[in-house]
Parts: structure tokens; sequence; C-alpha cells
């Protein structure tokens, strides 16, 4: 049932949206989210306007907080390009949370083991570590679902259960636990891994920029090779691209993979770019939001960016935020949800008009 | 060692832990099952659940009833699940996206108000929890009486629910309209029953079970609301109605497995074997992947499962 009708008026399904229904949608959305966050604001007791002030002043207030937005973008871009790739192909790849998880994991087994080369040796096997291991992790869900048939939805939110535990053993009294440390984490990696700092009086590091780089890869993987020409085809219509004679088998492994590799990324840059520690508190998060990130940035890579950064700048507000009007930061995750909510009701609304039922 | 593990009064106090962690997976599964029985794929449990165990929590803590917080946790799972229906029922925005909006807004919500509700303090203050509520005579028989009838009231009113949604699902003109829903919505709409209604039922109750759900892992159980504390048991409810292949009784089956690998891995915890606690925590979820790969075949999901209905 698609009609509601209510006191005379009736909202039905457009047949073609007019020109200005989709920016109104968007700013309905983006009022009603602000309305429900100063709500939330008020029930912490704080101010929503000197709440708003504080976060947009701890996120772009000077050259140190700005940098600090973009290394808290950095790896949320990462994370939504992983959800962005694999969503163009209706593929609900959520694992990208676990994803991190690997890349971070398989790049520090790797440069581990390796000992203290000079960065130029280090710093390509820690990245080419990070793509690895998040693509075999979100491989495995692919074969799961090619050749087990298991819904990708529930076998990669089950891995990113599954990835925490395996950390946590290697990590707690395991094999990689700081010799001598209490802490659930690493000892300090070797100064040679280490990602440079970009940007001088700030801690933005070069993930940063292979966060760009990566972006601009999946902008041209979409829209100028063959396989993004399948990934569209295959998010109208899996099946007609089966018919048509595509491998559909082999195009989810290979969608997985990128999407897992992107996601795998983003560990290695939190970790060796951020962190210099692998721990799970460091890497846990983003893949969640990489998923809002990308739905809000409207699966495109550029909107991706600009989502992240300002999910960036929302997370790196809220420390002073938190600082100045007792807000705790944890509202963040609630507003990323809303947002979400919001823009998806907005979006979805445009389809909809209120009519008089008289005039019908 | 091994042995320790089959003795008599050990197998007795697994099978009762199985009963009891059966609890929240039972209320929340069977929830779900109605939602999707009707059609809609309630991707937003950890999230309802996860709200349902905090407001439960601070109900009972501001009200000092418990039975408060349990009323808090269902209505706060039936609000939540309620949003979602007009997200993806009315709106018919992609139910996959908006389960995942739901469990990051539970996770945020519940997180941030614990935080600001209790500010300053590093532990939160525990509540009385449920006690066990025994069943006179029932109790005290052998073996059977701690294992069913020495449980908490949320537990025997989970276990009731599933002859009693059994019942409603093929026994009543509402079940079979119900279903219908889930299978063919049109010819529901051709007998001239709007089908919208019938799924945002389904889907708010389905959210109530979920809330009550959570109300036992916080008010039922750990007395204190800890983040994240219902961890996968929303998304384990998913897995167990599709292993359950969509039936009140091979739901409960399949939840009791499911607890009773948690009960065996806390027992052999308590005992000491040597082997690292996260692979025994890691099991249930090894185990569901494990089962979605042996039930390969759909063919008892409802039929327009997952499939918005647009009206022509």
């Amino acid at each position: 049932m698609s009609e509601f009708s209510l006191a005379g008026w009736r909202l039905e399904r457009r047949i073609e949206q007019s020109r200005f229904s989709r920016p109104i949608g968007l700013a309905v959305a983006l009022v009603g989210a602000i309305l429900v966050c100063s709500v939330l604001f008020v029930s912490a007791g704080a101010n929503p306007l000197t709440a708003f002030a504080t976060l947009a002043k701890g996120s772009f207030g000077s050259l140190r907080v700005t940098g600090e937005t973009l290394v808290k973008a950095t790896p949320l871009i990462f994370t939504g390009l992983a959800a962005c790739v694999a969503f163009r192909a209706r593929l609900w790849n959520i694992g990208a949370e676990g994803q991190v998880f690997a890349g971070a994991m398989f790049a520090f087994w790797m440069q581990h083991n390796l000992g203290g080369y000079p960065a130029l040796v280090q710093i390509p096997i820690v990245v080419a570590g990070g793509i690895a291991g998040g693509a075999l992790y979100a491989g495995l869900a692919a074969v799961l679902k090619t050749r087990f048939s298991v819904d990708e939805v529930i076998s990669t939110v089950m891995l990113n259960y599954i990835i925490v535990y395996v950390l946590s053993m290697l990590l707690l009294r395991g094999p990689w636990s700081e010799a001598g440390g209490f802490f659930e984490q690493s000892a300090r990696i070797d100064r040679g891994a280490v990602l440079p700092i970009v940007l001088a009086g700030t801690r933005l590091h070069a993930g940063f920029l292979l966060a760009i780089v990566a972006a601009v890869l999946v902008y041209f993987l979409l829209k100028r090779t063959p396989l993004g020409y399948e990934i569209k085809a295959a998010g109208s219509n899996l099946r007609a691209l089966d018919v048509q004679g595509t491998n559909t088998r082999r195009l989810i492994l290979v969608v997985f993979l990128v999407s897992g590799a992107l996601a795998g990324l983003a560990g290695v840059t939190e970790v060796y770019g951020v962190q210099y520690r692998l721990k799970a508190g460091a890497i846990a998060g983003y893949g969640y939001s990489g998923i809002i990130v990308a739905i809000l940035g409207q699966l495109h890579p550029a909107g991706v960016v600009v989502a992240a950064i300002l999910f960036g700048a929302l997370l790196n507000g809220a420390i002073l935020m938190q600082i100045t009007t007792g807000v705790p930061s944890a509202l963040i995750y609630a507003v990323q949800a809303i947002l979400l909510l919001f823009f998806l009701a907005g979006w979805a609304a445009c389809n909809f008009r209120l009519r008089r039922i008289a005039d019908a | 060692m091994l042995d320790t593990l089959f003795q008599a009064s050990i197998l007795v106090s697994i099978a009762a832990a199985t009963v009891r962690i059966a609890t929240p997976l039972l209320l929340a599964a069977l929830g779900e099952l109605v939602a999707e029985r009707g059609g809609v794929y309630n991707m937003g449990l950890e999230g309802m659940m996860l709200m349902g165990a905090f407001t439960g929590y601070l109900a009972a803590y501001e009200s000092g009833s418990l039975w408060v917080g349990v009323a808090a946790a269902g209505f706060t799972g039936a609000l939540m699940a309620f949003v979602f229906a007009v997200m993806v029922i009315t709106l018919k925005v992609e139910q996959i996206v908006t389960g995942l909006a739901v469990n990051l807004l539970g996770a945020g919500l519940s997180t941030y108000w614990l935080r600001a509700a209790f500010a300053g303090d590093g532990q939160t203050p525990t509540i009385p929890f449920f006690a066990n509520a025994p069943i006179p005579y029932l109790s005290e028989l052998p073996y059977v009486g701690p294992v069913l009838f020495d449980q908490k009231l949320i537990t025997y009113l989970a276990f009731l629910m599933v002859p009693a949604v059994w019942f409603f699902l093929y026994r009543t003109r509402y079940g079979l309209i119900l279903r219908c829903a889930g299978d063919n919505p049109k010819a529901l709409d051709v007998k001239g029953i709007a089908v919208a209604p019938v799924q945002y039922a389904a889907v708010v109750f389905g959210g109530l079970m979920a809330g009550l759900g959570g109300a036992f892992l916080s008010v039922g159980s750990a007395a204190r609301f800890v983040p994240e504390m219902t961890n996968g048991r929303g998304w384990l409810a998913i897995i167990i109605v599709i292993a359950g292949l969509w039936r009140p009784w091979s739901i409960l089956v399949a939840a009791l497995l499911f607890s009773f690998l948690d009960a065996l891995q806390l027992q052999i915890q308590g005992i000491g074997i040597a082997i690292p606690y996260q692979l025994l925590l890691m099991m249930p979820y090894v185990a569901a992947i494990v089962a979605l790969m042996v039930r390969r075949s759909r063919a008892s999901a409802p039929a327009m499962l997952g499939v918005p209905y647009l009206r022509e």
C-alpha cells in the first residue's frame, strides 16, 4: 500500500520527481537531523548553540585541529570507498569493520616478522599487507556467498565479531603482546615502518594522500573500466548479467576483494600513521561509520571524501565539545545514525507528494 | 578433567544455563519470525535489543521497579521498530541499510545517554535483578526441575511464546493474513485487506520482543548496562530464524543449540580447561556461519521476504 490518507490529504507516489523535490527533501532532512541533535544536547544538559559552536571550533578552528580532522577522516575515506564499491553492485558487504582489523593484522604480521629495514622497504610491505589482509577476509565472505549461498550480510557481520576475538587472542598474553606490557596491545612499531607526516604542525600522515589517490582510482574504476560497468550492471540486475554471459561468481569475488582491500588500508593507516601500535580500540568503529559515509556520499567517490571529512570533523570536534560543555563524545555515533536515517527518509520522501483528496 | 564435565550435576547446570541463555535469543527470534512472516526483514534487531537493555536498566534504576524496566524496554523496542516500519514499509527505503542505521542508532544513543546519566562515575550503579521464580512442586523434580522449572519469569514467558506464536500463525485468521502478507501480499490487497497495517503490526511486535530480550540481559541477569552488551545476539536471533526454517518449534531447537554452545563454554571456562577463552567466545559466531552453510535451502522462507509491496 503506497497511499495514506488523513484529514482530506493523501500521500501518493510520484510518477516522476520534480526538479525541486530532491534539494528540498535534503534540506528538510538536514534541519530535522539538527533539531534531533539539539534535543540530544539538551538531554545531556548542554546549550545546543554552544555545543554546535564548540563542535565547529574543535574541528576546523586552527591548522592543528583541521589536520586532526583529516586524520580522523582518513580511515573513513577508505571504509566509505569499500562500502561504495560493494553497494554499487548491491552486494551488502557489512564487513568493512572486520576487514579493517584483518588489514591491520596482516600488515602487522608481515612487518613484525621483517625487522628493522629502511622505510622504503617497510612501508610498501605494510601497505601491501593491509590490502592483502582486507581482501582475503572479504574474499572469505564472497566464497561463502557464491559456493555455500550464505547471505553476505550475515556472514560479514559474524566475521566482524570473530576477528575481534582472534586479535584479542594474539595480543593478550599472545605472540604479539608487548613484552612485560599490561594492556591488550602490541609494542610500539619500528620507526622505519611509520607513515611520514605530510603537513608540519599537524599529525596528518601520508595515509591521507593514499586515501585521496584511492578515491580517484575508485572513481576511474567505476566510470571508465569494464569492471566498473559490470559492477553497476550487477547493481541493477545481477541475473540479467548472468544470462548475458558474465561470470557473476567471479564478479562477486572481485568486488569483495576490492572492497576488502580498501577497508584493509584503513587499518594500516590507523596503526602505522596514528597509533604506532596494534590495538583493537584504535581501529574499531570505522567500518560501520564507513557505511554511513558511503550512503551519505551517494555512493560516489567524491561524495565519500566529503562525507568522510564531515564525519572526521564530528569525531574530532566532539573531543573539544566533551571538554568544554560536558556532552559525552559518544553522541557522535548517535548523530551519524540520525543523519543517515533522516537522509534516507528525505531521499525516499522525494518520491512522494501530498495531495488534497478533493483535487484528485 | 574432561570427565568432570560429564557428571550429572554438571550436566544439569549446563542444561539450566542453556535454558537461561536461550531466553533473549528466543524472544528476539520469535519477534523476528513474526516480522519476516509478514514479509519484512528486520535487520535492526541488534539495535532494538540494545536500546531495550539500556532503557530497561535506566527505568528500573530510576523507578526502583524491575517490571517498570521491562515495560520500558518493550516500549523502546516497539518505538524503534515503528520508526523502522515507517522507513521501510511506507517510504520503501532499503531494508538492510535502514536496519544498519537502527543498529548504529541503538549503539550510539545507549552509550551517549549512559555517559550523560552517570557522568563522572567510572562504574554505573548496579540494580537488583530478577531472582529465579521456582515453580512449586515441579521445580523439585529430579534433573528436569532445576533445568525447566527454576528459572526467571521472563524465561517462562519466552518459552511459552513458542506455542503462542505457533498458534497465532497457524491457527488464527490473523495469522493467516500475516503469512499472506509475506507470501503473496497482492492476494491480500485483492481481498480488500490493506497490507501495510499488517506489516506495521508485525514489525512493531518484533521490536517489542527484541526490547524484552534486551531487558533480560540488563534487568534480568547482568544487573547493569554495559555499552554493546548485546554483543551480536540480535544478529544471532536473525540467524536462528533462518536456521529454524521460519517455523516456531524449529526456532526453539535452533535457539537452544546456540545457547547450549554458550553454556558449554561458560562451564569449560569455569573448570579451567586450558583453551584461550577467546576461542570459546567466538564459537557461536562460527557456529552461525556453519549453520547457514548447512541449511542452504531458503525454500521455506516467505516468498516476498524483503520485497517492499508496491501497489499498482
